[in-house]
């Protein structure tokens, strides 16, 4: 292919330059907040930048951003319950999803529709038998609780994506060890479980991620206040109005996305690939 | 093989005198049971002043008469005719437009009326059977149409005309143009139909253009001009012979029509009330009039019948595409027209429920008739199918399963349970303490009878109530406008999400654009930030008084770039808007990253022949790229789809009333909610509901990605 011409060359940047401000205005609009030291609580006038640069909301927030809680603790409690629910859904999962992926067995179709099926609902779908069976054994405002629940949403994505891990690791590979005297236990913890690492991470990182950023089924399991994640105490906090300034909920805005838009820039394709469900790529 | 035509004749003939009974017994249903509506003490009023002039012989009152003459006089003449045999009574009074019903008809009247209007309503369901039979049969139980058909509206007789007119139509093009008889019909119903009531002459515009379409694909338009306007004069002749009123003056009668709807539709009280948004028609069409008078509609699935005509809509076209066109032309003009009553959904609802007859038979008749001649095949061939090993597969599947019945299967089957009773935030103590399996297993062995309870449920102990819930909740659903709402959100956010990423793919993959990296690094930003917090900071852009958009209009006034999005609060189609915004923002990149990766995947040697072929920039999109990529970038629109159809944060955080099915769960379980809270016996009827769609988006998806047979893509 030949090289642009410079007038396509234009056109091409303006048209990029138009997207591009599409997504930067809501973007920008909370990091000229986030910046902003003067703010004593809503935004009174129209600014491009920030009024007075400071850090300082970015070291409230570190400190202490939501009424007696401080930031370490709601950390915390989001890793406890994004880590742990990634971990149950991947450790409960890794069977199924091995058994989907080697053997052929009847009604492994139809099985695999209910799986897919399930991978698709929405957490809302899953809210009110949870709530009343994690009530019943008073689990429903631990952190252990709100863990389970998560890893009941991520559970069939996990499956799913392991399965698609699984798969991608060879046959042949599994024969030889067998053939070498290893039953279907050792070849899956020495042969398939290591191949397939990289699968299951991005499977278990998605399955982090809806942890992470989820607030509305947690408030409605969680009510004590050692018991809140980030993104919680952030709904709260737009909840509560004007209380504090804006710049701490903007800086909020920041420092929980920052860590995933890095991870995202690396991952993209990979990602991508999980979430259409793709299994083999030939 | 005799037989079998004979065979499929006799079914045919059974199945439309079903359809015939079923579309008159409801209207009969119907009729008999509705109250009075707006409008319909008018109708009779000039029915019977009709009846008097018949009656006197008084013919030359026919060119003065024509009472509301806002619509033309053939209808109302009917009318007129069919109380020909009842004693005279009193004329009806004279009231407003905006009068609420009178319900103090003489009910004699009322009844002859009302059957006449019936009548037609009926043959016209018939008429669709003859085309297709399972249309007729949604014909027949549409609860709109039936409505309007079963009263003393202007509705059944142009409906039926106008059907006639695409029938005579349709006949006319499949004898290749050449029976001229058939064409004259045509025109004649266009005629009768526009003498009855104008709006039903979008069966002409759709003519004229599925005309054209034809002509311009044949290369022939100069030959149809000629029969275009012969059929044209023919129905304007008509027009004019049923419609005394023009005889005299017909010019300055014409306008004084003319000047009436344009003031009506601008300024009438009523109208501006109203307040729909554009697309009301949709939501009429999504939803019933059960509600209204619940005892006199029996059946109500509209909503299920205008899915089926999606379904169908795209076989329709190839098949008889007047009916897809007669439908967006009517729909498009009832979105442009400001006056968005109910009763003018009937103008498209014979051709949608053909439309719908054709989805039904692609998406479960079909199948459903392959699937047991394959099973005939299957059962002829040996049983020698390929060993599994299911035995190797035991250890691996026991705990595997036990894991996904306790997680997944278990929670959704005590969602159905929960369903089936009345259980909410007051009867929460009994509910814990084994309230539900005891009622759920004593109603379902047939112990206890459903009781009867009101909704909102505070019932202090649970009770079963079987399924009561489902039919009112799915009245909810619809009346509310939140089933319309999460199917329009879906298609449309889904669309410009696809067509944005589609547009950002197709620019960068350009070769040498400058930044290119950057560029996609930016463009991928509002995928990886959560949905929660993007949808917060564009509500920190669009926030009434306090958002970066009021901020700038009240500091620097109008002039403010975006300032016309300024009070979207108020209006639902705004509301949308800036939900679209920015929904699209947060889904776009996705798709841009599907279409990117679809791209990469198209060979280069297309493209050079096609450089060699002269082809220029559009013609190549055209005829390579879009066809080669649509196909891999289905899977991402049907997985974005799913994801709009249940998405909720966007919807939790934006301070608008527009709710989706997740989020109306959300709200009527929230036990500390400010809605209508605690109903988790509803909240759980709403999720298997949403269950029951989903399981149709993933068996689209399954058929298009072939999903779980393990094989997608390249």
């Amino acid at each position: 292919m030949r090289k642009m011409n410079w007038l396509k060359q234009i056109l091409t940047q303006i048209a990029l330059v138009v997207i591009g401000f599409y997504v930067m205005v809501p973007i920008w609009g909370a990091i000229r907040l986030a910046f902003d030291g003067s703010l004593k609580s809503r935004p009174v006038e129209f600014r491009l930048f920030p009024k007075v640069f400071s850090l300082e909301p970015f070291f409230t927030v570190l400190d202490r951003p939501y009424q007696s809680v401080d930031f370490c603790q709601l950390l915390v409690n989001s890793m406890i319950v994004s880590i742990g629910a990634a971990f149950v859904a991947l450790i409960l999962g890794a069977s199924l999803a091995y058994a989907f992926a080697r053997f052929r067995f009847p009604g492994k179709k139809p099985a695999l529709f209910v799986l897919l099926l399930a991978a698709m609902l929405p957490p809302v779908a899953f809210m009110t038998p949870l709530y009343i069976v994690l009530s019943m054994v008073q689990l429903r405002t631990t952190l252990l609780g709100l863990t389970l629940v998560y890893a009941t949403f991520a559970l069939p994505f996990c499956i799913w994506n392991m399965r698609a891990g699984f798969q991608s690791v060879s046959k042949e590979l599994e024969e030889a060890a067998f053939l070498d005297g290893a039953n279907s236990l050792q070849a899956f913890w020495h042969i398939s479980l290591p191949l397939a690492l990289p699968s299951i991470t991005i499977a278990g990182l998605i399955a982090f991620l809806m942890g992470y950023s989820e607030f509305a089924m947690g408030w409605l399991f969680v009510s004590e206040a050692e018991t809140v994640t980030l993104a919680m105490s952030i709904y709260a906090m737009v909840q509560s109005g004007n209380a504090q300034p804006w710049s701490i909920l903007a800086s909020m805005f920041i420092i929980m996305s920052l860590p995933i838009v890095i991870v995202f820039a690396f991952l993209q394709n990979t990602l991508l690939d999980r979430m259409l469900f793709i299994s083999q790529k030939k | 093989m005799v037989n079998n035509k004979k065979g499929i004749k006799l079914l045919m003939v059974f199945a439309i005198i079903i359809v015939a009974a079923l579309a008159g017994f409801i209207r009969w249903h119907a009729l008999t049971t509705l109250n009075v509506d707006y409008d319909e003490d008018d109708y009779l009023r000039a029915a019977q002043q009709y009846t008097t002039i018949f009656r006197t012989g008084d013919w030359d009152a026919l060119t003065e008469t024509n009472y509301r003459p806002e619509h033309p006089p053939l209808a109302k003449i009917v009318f007129g005719i069919s109380l020909l045999p009842l004693p005279e009574k009193p004329l009806i009074v004279d009231r407003p437009t905006s009068a609420g019903p009178n319900q103090y008809l003489p009910r004699d009247l009322l009844r002859n009326a009302r059957i006449t209007s019936a009548i037609f309503g009926t043959l016209t369901a018939i008429l669709v059977a003859l085309v297709d039979p399972v249309g007729g049969f949604f014909l027949a139980i549409h609860a709109f149409t039936t409505k309007y058909v079963s009263q003393v509206m202007l509705e059944a007789l142009p409906g039926f005309t106008s059907l006639l007119s695409a029938f005579a139509y349709i006949q006319w093009k499949k004898r290749k143009n050449k029976s001229v008889g058939w064409l004259i019909l045509a025109g004649l119903f266009l005629g009768l139909t526009a003498a009855s009531k104008y709006i039903y002459c979008v069966v002409g515009i759709a003519i004229i253009v599925d005309w054209l379409i034809l002509a311009i694909q044949k290369k022939e338009v100069k030959k149809a001009i000629l029969p275009i306007l012969g059929w044209g004069a023919i129905s304007i002749l008509v027009f004019f012979a049923a419609n005394p009123y023009f005889w005299v003056d017909p010019l300055g009668r014409l306008q004084e029509t003319i000047l009436y709807y344009a003031s009506y539709s601008s300024t009438a009280t009523e109208v501006n009330n109203a307040g729909y948004p554009f697309w009301q028609p949709l939501v009429y069409l999504f939803s019933t009039p059960k509600s209204w008078q619940p005892n006199s509609i029996l059946v109500a699935v509209d909503p299920l019948i205008t899915i089926f005509a999606i379904l169908g809509f795209k076989s329709q076209i190839k098949k008889q595409s007047l009916y897809a066109i007669w439908v967006l032309i009517a729909l498009s003009f009832l979105f442009i027209y400001p006056v968005k009553w109910a009763q003018y959904v009937v103008i498209l609802t014979a051709p949608l429920c053909i439309i719908a007859g054709e989805g039904f038979n692609k998406t479960i008749l079909s199948p459903i008739s392959s699937w047991f001649s394959r099973m005939r095949i299957k059962k002829s061939e040996s049983k020698a199918v390929e060993g599994n090993d299911t035995k190797k597969a035991l250890p691996w599947l026991i705990p595997g399963i036990t894991v996904f019945v306790a997680f997944t299967i278990l929670p959704l089957v005590f969602g159905i349970g929960v369903s089936l009773t009345n259980f909410n935030s007051v009867s929460i103590k009994d509910g814990f303490g084994g309230g539900i399996f005891r009622e759920v297993w004593s109603g379902l062995t047939g112990k206890v009878k459903p009781v009867e309870t009101e909704f909102p449920f505070r019932d202090k102990e649970v009770g079963y109530i079987g399924t009561n819930a489902y039919p009112s909740t799915m009245h909810y659903l619809t009346n509310s406008g939140v089933l319309f709402f999460n199917f329009f959100w879906t298609i449309v956010s889904v669309t410009l999400q696809t067509f944005l990423g589609l547009v950002a793919a197709l620019l960068l993959r350009q070769n040498k654009v400058f930044l290119k990296k950057g560029w996609e690094i930016l463009f991928i930003l509002p995928w990886a930030i959560p949905e929660m917090i993007g949808a917060l900071m564009w509500v920190n852009v669009f926030q009434p008084v306090t958002g970066w958009l009021s901020l700038g209009i009240s500091q620097f006034g109008s002039g403010f770039p975006f300032s016309f999005l300024n009070g979207w609060q108020n209006s639902s189609e705004m509301q949308m808007l800036v939900l679209l915004i920015a929904g699209v923002w947060y889904g776009f990149p996705f798709m841009m990253l599907a279409a990117s990766a679809g791209l990469k995947l198209l060979p280069n040697e297309v493209y050079d022949a096609s450089a060699m072929d002269g082809a220029n920039g559009f013609n190549k999109f055209r005829w390579i790229t879009w066809p080669m990529l649509l196909p891999l970038l289905i899977p991402a629109v049907i997985i974005r789809s799913i994801f709009a159809f249940n998405q909720f944060y966007l919807f939790q955080v934006f301070p608008t009333g527009q709710l989706t099915m997740a989020g109306l769960s959300y709200n009527f379980f929230n036990p500390s909610g400010f809605f209508i809270n605690g109903q988790f016996a509803i909240s759980a009827v709403i999720n298997v509901i949403t269950v029951g769609f989903l399981v149709i988006f993933v068996m689209i998806l399954n058929k298009w990605s072939n999903a779980s047979e393990g094989v997608t893509y390249a």
